[in-house]
């Protein structure tokens, strides 16, 4: 079970995201559940295995917005930085960096 | 009105567009305690739950980057549906140059992401909203809602302001008006009457949009236009006759014009627009003039006529208004003898001196104040019977105007009933003189007025016979005991053949109906003897006398 003890622990801007949700610690926990299931990360990754930058942007761009809402910043960092590659549409190895969301969002979702 | 809607409880619906569920989420639990929230994820989605009119919608929060429809498409067809480009909208982006971008594309504000604090947040939603409020209150009332033409005090503004920058150009100020609009209203309905009120506004625009042109509707069915001079109003107003007349499905309109020219600056806006709007409503009914300019012999006439209205009473009181007797004779015999008489009134005004009937009497048929001076006749007319019958003891029978206004006045009968027996007359000797064009008015009433008027004794005089429109139809539903030939024909027999023909034709339905014609207007010896050739049998003009005070008249009687 996510708690705030625990999303505080992983990293996460807990008070900036808690500020966001009205204070309410249920519903806060209950989006951020929600956000690893969220099918951008898997349009995200094949985008990229298939060097589709665009696609690769746009879920990018996506997922962003409802990470840095939610102040889950250690999965927020490394898909900002792709963010920023893709819209120069930066040729480089993106393997890194999904690897990195990959494996904040394994964490998160081993507190499930 | 933000705060009077605040303070009613009444709560205002946002919009959140944005195609991530989460954002959707922290957003609306932000918002729900102020604002009922609905959600679209997408352009188009918000498009069609807007296009819906039964739900008013006060912010849209819009994300710019969706699937399906863009934020920034949505921004473009926003601006183009008139039902919708009223409502505003805050764009949601996390990219400075979207921000610019959307706010060129029509959008009212921005919100970052990721969100400020919730504050915030509803700090903006709140303040675009009122602004907006605000800004179509003002609008409201700027505006008339349905012609979109200016509201009075903000068009008496912009005529001020207009002066200023256009202080040496030459203006017009103009007053329209639709004849019997009451009357679109009633038989088409208040939808039509507003399409011709609209129409008017759109035919306006055209034909004056060119120039500085300010157009108001300050109510109803009149218009105000302030436009730079014109030399001639010639061909502008069937410009607009036409223009009306291409809606088929329009009842036929008349619009009546008053036009001030070269409008005097140093006269209060309003001043001049009342000078425009006496011009307009002089004409009202008038059907051979659509156009009337202002004047200053119209603004006196107007003034003249405002004392006469204001001081009829008073006149009345002050006996002012003295009744003249012109005689009548009957030429059947050798010698012409004095028959009956008709009372005229005059007025002697303390102020403008004597004043011709010809100017008082149509301005008090028109507003019914001539019913006050009909009673005033009957009862002075009645008085001076007697006078006389007691003096020198014959009846002069005395013919008194009844006025389309009496035709309806239920108390009629009793009225002058009363006025006869309280001088011990009969009925017989107040002759009641109707003219053929209140049986135009309404046929049905004068045909049962004049019948019970005639069971009580009352001899009834058709004036001003071939006049009017209806007289042959009129003869033979309505009995009458008089027919009077109008002065107009007598006048031109002299020299106009088919005058003369006409007075014998009018002699031949007198006697058809047989009844006595009574000639008016006879003013020397040949109209005289050619009357007299035709069977005329009663004679009334200036050949006898011109209408004299009773004193005056006495010579008549005592020559009798």
């Amino acid at each position: 079970m996510i708690t705030i003890d625990g999303l505080r622990a992983f990293g996460a801007g807990v008070d900036e995201g808690l500020a966001r949700c009205m204070n309410n610690e249920a519903f806060y926990v209950r989006l951020v559940e929600k956000v690893l299931k969220d099918k951008g990360f898997d349009e995200l990754d094949a985008a990229v295995a298939a060097h589709d930058t665009d696609a690769a942007f746009e879920a990018a761009h996506k997922l962003k917005g409802v990470l840095a809402n939610l102040a889950l910043t250690p999965i927020c960092e490394p898909v900002t930085q792709m963010v920023e590659l893709l819209r120069s549409r930066t040729d480089t190895d993106y393997s890194q960096y999904m690897n990195r969301i990959k494996e904040k969002k394994a964490q998160l979702e081993g507190m499930l | 009105m933000g705060e009077f809607a605040y303070s009613k409880g009444l709560k205002r619906r946002i919009l959140i567009v944005d195609d991530e569920e989460i954002n959707r989420e922290i957003l609306g639990n932000m918002l729900q305690d102020h604002y009922v929230v609905s959600y679209a994820e997408n352009g188009r989605q918000a498009l069609e739950m807007l296009r819906d009119r039964t739900v008013r919608y006060s912010l849209i929060l819009l994300d710019l980057l969706m699937p399906v429809m863009s934020g920034e498409e949505f921004l473009r067809l926003h601006k183009e549906e008139e039902q919708i480009s009223g409502i505003p909208v805050i764009v949601m982006t996390s990219e400075k140059p979207a921000e610019v971008r959307s706010i060129k594309m029509g959008a009212d504000d921005f919100i970052t992401k990721p969100y400020d604090s919730p504050e915030v947040i509803k700090a903006r939603c709140e303040r675009i909203i009122q602004l907006y409020e605000d800004k179509s209150i003002i609008r409201s009332a700027e505006k008339d809602a349905l012609t979109q033409l200016y509201t009075r005090e903000f068009f008496y503004e912009y005529v001020r302001q207009a002066d200023h920058y256009d202080e040496t150009v030459y203006k017009d100020a103009i007053v329209l008006n639709v004849d019997h609009f009451h009357m679109i209203n009633e038989m088409f309905g208040r939808d039509m009457g507003d399409e011709v009120l609209k129409k008017i506004a759109n035919a306006l625009e055209q034909i004056f949009g060119n120039g500085l042109y300010i157009g108001c509707r300050p109510d109803s069915d009149y218009f105000y236009l302030y436009v730079d001079h014109h030399e001639s109003y010639e061909g502008v107003f069937n410009e607009l006759s036409e223009e009306l007349a291409k809606y088929s499905h329009m009842p036929k309109i008349r619009i009546r014009a008053g036009v001030y020219l070269n409008a005097d600056k140093s006269i209060s806006v309003d001043g001049r627009f009342d000078h425009a709007k006496l011009a307009c409503d002089r004409i009202r009914g008038d059907y051979t003039r659509q156009v009337n300019f202002y004047s200053k012999e119209l603004n006196d006439a107007d003034l003249f006529h405002e004392k006469l209205i204001h001081g009829i009473d008073d006149a009345i009181a002050n006996g002012e208004f003295i009744v003249y007797f012109q005689p009548k004779y009957g030429i059947a015999e050798e010698t012409p003898v004095l028959c009956s008489a008709e009372a005229l009134i005059r007025w002697k005004h303390p102020e403008y001196g004597m004043i011709s009937p010809g100017e008082f009497i149509p301005l008090f048929e028109n507003n019914g104040l001539i019913q006050k001076l009909d009673h005033f006749v009957w009862r002075r007319s009645a008085e001076q019977i007697r006078e006389w019958k007691e003096k020198f003891g014959v009846t002069v029978p005395v013919s008194v105007n009844v006025s389309r206004v009496d035709i309806y006045d239920p108390e009629l009968e009793n009225r002058l009933g009363a006025i006869v027996e309280e001088n011990g007359l009969t009925a017989a000797d107040l002759m009641l003189e109707i003219t053929e064009s209140a049986y135009a008015d309404d046929a049905k009433s004068l045909t049962e007025v004049v019948d019970h008027l005639r069971e009580r004794g009352f001899k009834i005089e058709m004036d001003d016979f071939g006049t009017g429109y209806s007289s042959l139809n009129m003869l033979t539903t309505i009995k009458i005991d008089v027919l009077k030939i109008d002065m107009s024909f007598i006048r031109n027999m002299n020299r106009d053949e088919k005058s003369r023909r006409l007075v014998e034709l009018i002699m031949d339905i007198a006697r058809f109906m047989n009844v006595p014609a009574v000639a008016e207007g006879v003013e020397d010896e040949t109209q005289l003897k050619m009357l007299k050739d035709m069977g005329c049998q009663i004679i009334q003009g200036y050949y006898f006398s011109k209408p004299v005070p009773p004193e005056e008249f006495e010579r008549f009687i005592s020559g009798k």
